[in-house]
């Protein structure tokens, strides 16, 4: 996926919390900072998760190796929240901002168990919006190295 | 496999305390709860000696940056038990989310299998200074870094998603929702131990509040307190010759999420069918259905879950919960309505979590309500929680 050019995806000033990659996260965060968003799949069941965990809930695999695949990122929002008090560090100039929670829409997920994202839509609180809203993802770039994925309005 | 309770009405409540509850306790956490499960002691005729086995649960439920330090934030069946009885033959301690059916299981279990013959079953709840759920971590490892960082954070983002949701497939209005947080007042202000004592609230006050994550504002959800409870639990045997009348345990169930999610998403989907799921096992638990059920008292520590809960336990239709509470649906003061809130809940009393409910079913069937006793309630229903990650208890007059 091609990384949009837009004011939020350039590194800023940011209290906000980090990640702290482990070894089922790293090639997630690592593709995240290329602005390209992926999913875990199981080596074993080809079953595509988020976030990656022990054990697939697929196929319950002790062992599912999991490859981290791009998706293209499309997705419909099934609900959101404006957000107008941040228990965060880091958001209190964001608020209010708003919430969404996505589930991802890229034909590989087709016969599958849905996943969902929940992250911040860039567009504002005065975007219009409704359940079932076209999104794609977006990066929020927040230091040079780490980009956190969110999303924004797609045109239909 | 028939999923019926073995020790269906085997295992009784035979007394109880509740403390006051209050923003911030004049003495320890610790020291409350001794205090009030020596009153639950007494109130059941017996002696701190005769206890021999304690449960609780003793999730402290912020976000926020808190020490866990027993006795202080929380109070563990081991900590109550070496101040009241030391080395019990049975202490244990449940950690899931639906605490009171939980750790009631636990009791109740504990009873039925001889482990212990009279058990304390305790919550402490603890408001600690400073901003509840706020944190100063500027990072996350494990579940967390997969939301926090995305600015996805604490219980009220939680429910927000949830509700809104909800509202915009069955078109749910803040009329409605005012009508649960209004009616959930009123209970708590009859109620002398409540932090809401002799406080409702309006409806033009629930409406003129503003939002904190839409469309869920502060009187949606229920305020920290320190707090603690008590029930006394032994056999229905040994129950007959305790002063009160006994409240026996017909059964419970716990839900199952479906899905595994993200850290505190709860899709609104997953809270519906792993709900139903619930209900069935608790049926099949308890022997009964909803309809040999005279009380039903549902979990509001966030307003929406009333909704949900009588959806998930059959009182109305998928998507049709708002409806039910319009026009005086679960008014108390009203004939024939259904007073799923009379214990005032969460957003009556403070935080106490499933503790209304449960103290409600256990003072309506034993007969011991004062002047919100309400005649017939032989049989009653407690809720905890959310339908997918908390449960439910069946309670009866009868001896199994
Ligand atoms: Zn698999």
């Amino acid at each position: 996926m091609t990384a949009v050019e837009r004011p939020e995806a350039r590194p800023v000033d940011t209290q906000r919390p980090v990640p702290v990659p482990d070894e089922l996260s790293a090639p997630f965060w690592a593709a995240a900072a290329r602005h390209e968003l992926t999913l875990a799949r199981c080596s074993d069941c080809g079953t595509l998760t988020h976030p990656p965990d022990l054990v697939c809930d697929a196929c319950g695999s002790t062992s599912p190796r999991f490859a981290a695949t791009p998706v293209d990122g499309r997705g419909v929002v099934r609900s959101w929240t404006v957000v107008r008090q941040s228990f965060l560090p880091g958001f209190a100039d964001l608020v209010p901002f708003v919430l969404v929670d996505v589930q991802l829409v890229d034909p590989a997920l087709a016969g599958q168990p849905d996943v969902r994202l929940v992250g911040r839509l860039l567009d504002g609180v005065d975007a219009p919006l409704s359940a079932g809203a076209a999104v794609r993802v977006a990066f929020e770039q927040l230091r040079p190295d780490l980009a956190v994925p969110a999303f924004e309005l797609a045109a239909s | 496999m028939s999923g019926r309770f073995r020790a269906r009405d085997q295992v009784a409540i035979v007394g109880y305390a509740q403390s006051p509850v209050t923003r911030h306790a004049d003495r320890s956490l610790g020291a409350l709860t001794v205090e009030t499960a020596r009153a639950a002691i007494a109130d059941a005729g017996l002696e701190a000696d005769q206890v021999d086995g304690f449960v609780t649960a003793t999730l402290f439920p912020t976000s926020g940056a808190h020490a866990v330090v027993d006795g202080v934030s929380v109070v563990s069946a081991d900590w109550l038990a070496a101040r009241l009885n030391p080395n019990p033959r049975y202490a244990a301690g449940f950690s899931g989310l639906g605490q009171i059916p939980g750790s009631m299981a636990l009791a109740v279990n504990a009873i039925a299998s001889g482990a212990a013959d009279h058990v304390v079953v305790h919550r402490a709840l603890h408001n600690p200074r400073g901003s509840y759920h706020a944190t100063s971590s500027t990072e996350f490892a494990g579940p967390m870094q997969w939301t926090a960082p995305q600015g996805f954070f604490g219980p009220l983002a939680m429910i927000a998603l949830t509700y809104n949701e909800y509202v915009q497939r069955y078109g749910a209005s803040r009329e409605a929702l005012a009508e649960v947080v209004v009616e959930a007042r009123k209970n708590g202000a009859r109620l002398p131990w409540s932090y809401w004592a002799d406080r409702p609230l309006t409806r033009e006050q629930y409406l003129a509040e503003p939002m904190l994550d839409d469309p869920i504002s502060r009187f949606d959800c229920d305020i920290p307190i320190d707090g603690v409870a008590a029930f006394v639990l032994t056999s229905a045997e040994r129950a007959r010759d305790l002063p009160h009348r006994p409240v026996h345990v017909s059964g419970y169930a716990t839900g199952a999420p479906p899905t595994r999610r993200l850290p505190a998403h709860w899709p609104l989907d997953d809270l519906v069918s792993a709900g139903a799921t619930m209900a069935e096992r608790l049926w099949a638990s308890a022997g009964m259905g909803l309809d040999e059920i005279d009380l039903v008292q549902v979990y509001d520590g966030f307003s929406p879950l009333v909704y949900l809960w009588l959806e998930a336990l059959g009182r109305c239709p998928v998507g049709e919960g708002h409806r039910y509470v319009r026009d005086g649906g679960i008014d108390s003061d009203r004939p024939g309505a259904d007073p799923v809130l009379l214990s005032g809940g969460s957003l009556g009393n403070g935080r106490m979590h499933g503790v209304p409910q449960l103290l409600e079913c256990y003072l309506q069937v034993s007969g011991r309500a004062g002047d919100r006793q309400r005649p017939d309630v032989t049989t009653a229903l407690s809720c905890h929680s959310s339908p997918h990650l908390g449960g439910a208890l069946v309670y009866s007059a009868e001896a199994g």
